[in-house]
């Protein structure tokens, strides 16, 4: 299991564009991955669920991956969010 | 009546008489000469102005209509300016000319069309309501149409167009949507014809009404499913592509990104069903025609209500970091 915090960096937080953006990047793996906003953990392959955390922007979110290219796909989805999703950054 | 007709340009003014004779009342003077003209617009036009000499911009290879105004104003001259006047349409190729209203053409009239070659109708209708009914009739024949693989259905009254990849399930997805009470306007092969700003399907005269289902042959909609489950024409509302499940991977999961597709130059609202066993694609027929629905009523669909909600709670949390 490989995890990591880091913060979301767009204005508008994780809503429904980026919240697809993670799922598509996270269904590329095999692995099991998750996001959790500190109070709940959700799969990062289901959309609903992303956008249930209601990351907001400049809050923190712990990604954690499990599973045969765990680092792979931790590395993926945190690129993903670390590029602000190609919106405007706080 | 309306699918069979020959593709411009050869619509000729006897496929008219054929096709709408009847309903615009037409009766031919000049037997067979110049019924073998074609119509190149669905356009008339009214040559009082060119009985009075002002020829510049008369379109003479528009169906000529003699409406009251220019038989009173023929009636009311001598012979000579009677020729005189006719010889100032007729110097044109006119391709057919109309005496509206029951009207009794003059004799120079009948003369002028015989030896000019071009044929002479009466009818007996008023000349406004004839010329929207010519307009009409004719704009459809020359309406810009194409032949679309696909099959056309009415869901809940939104004229839903389901393509996709030979043997994906098209017929069997609407199979479906019989059985649960909508109807059918034509499978694997729509006739569509863009009228104004709307597109207008309908299917082959002879094949329409009946499905070819894999290992079962051909069906007869009407008889197995009773005359309510087809339907003549429906307008086109929606496009709705079946694709391979591994398309799944680049698609969309926001709902957000709307898409179009072209036909016959008008937009037309796509979306994209993944096909997968245990997927109903049935339901979600009717899910995206419910869907379209929703959306021309209020504007927004479900996933931008969803998203604006959302974008409002984030608003209410943004964390504590200012932009540098």
């Amino acid at each position: 299991m490989k995890t990591r915090a880091i913060t979301v960096p767009n204005k508008l937080g994780i809503h429904a564009r980026p919240a697809a953006l993670i799922v598509r990047k996270a269904s590329e793996y095999l692995s099991e991955v998750f996001i959790s906003n500190g109070v709940d953990e959700v799969n990062a392959k289901s959309i609903m669920g992303v956008m249930t955390l209601a990351a907001a922007g400049g809050t923190t979110v712990k990604i954690s991956a499990e599973g045969p290219d765990e680092e792979k796909a931790l590395e993926g989805v945190c690129e993903v969010v670390e590029s602000g999703f190609g919106e405007e950054m706080l | 009546m309306r699918e069979e007709y020959p593709a411009p340009p050869v619509f000729s003014i006897q496929d008219m008489v054929f096709h709408a004779g009847d309903m615009l009342g037409l009766r031919c003077l000049t037997g067979s000469l110049g019924l073998e003209k074609p119509l190149a617009s669905p356009e008339v036009s009214r040559p009082g102005l060119c009985l009075t000499g002002y020829t510049h911009k008369f379109l003479s290879n528009k169906i000529q209509i003699f409406g009251e105004t220019e038989i009173t104003m023929l009636e009311a001259m001598d012979t000579d300016a009677r020729r005189r006047a006719l010889a100032n349409v007729f110097a044109f190729p006119v391709v057919c000319s109309v005496v509206s209203k029951g009207l009794s053409p003059p004799e120079e009239l009948l003369e002028v069309s015989r030896k000019s070659g071009s044929a002479l109708f009466l009818s007996p209708r008023d000349t406004t309501p004839l010329i929207n009914d010519i307009t009409g009739f004719l704009r459809e024949v020359f309406a810009p149409r194409k032949a679309i693989h696909g099959s056309l259905v009415d869901v809940f009254g939104e004229g839903i167009l389901c393509v996709g990849r030979s043997a994906i399930g098209k017929s069997e997805a609407v199979l479906g949507l019989l059985e649960r009470g909508h109807r059918l306007i034509a499978d694997d092969m729509v006739s569509v014809r863009r009228n104004g700003d709307i597109l207008v399907g309908s299917g082959d005269p002879t094949t329409r009404y009946y499905m070819e289902l894999r290992g079962l042959g051909f069906v007869n909609v009407p008889e197995l499913f009773g005359i309510g489950a087809v339907k003549e024409r429906q307008q086109i509302d929606l496009l709705v592509r079946l694709v391979d499940a591994d398309r799944m991977g680049e698609m969309d999961r926001s709902g957000l990104e709307t898409m179009t597709d072209d036909i016959l130059g008008l937009k037309v609202p796509l979306v994209e069903i993944p096909v997968l066993p245990g997927r109903n694609v049935t339901v979600l027929l009717e899910v995206a025609a419910m869907l379209n629905i929703r959306k021309k009523n209020t504007g927004s669909s479900w996933s931008e209500q969803l998203n604006k909600e959302l974008l409002e709670k984030l608003q209410q949390r943004r964390g504590p970091k200012e932009p540098p």
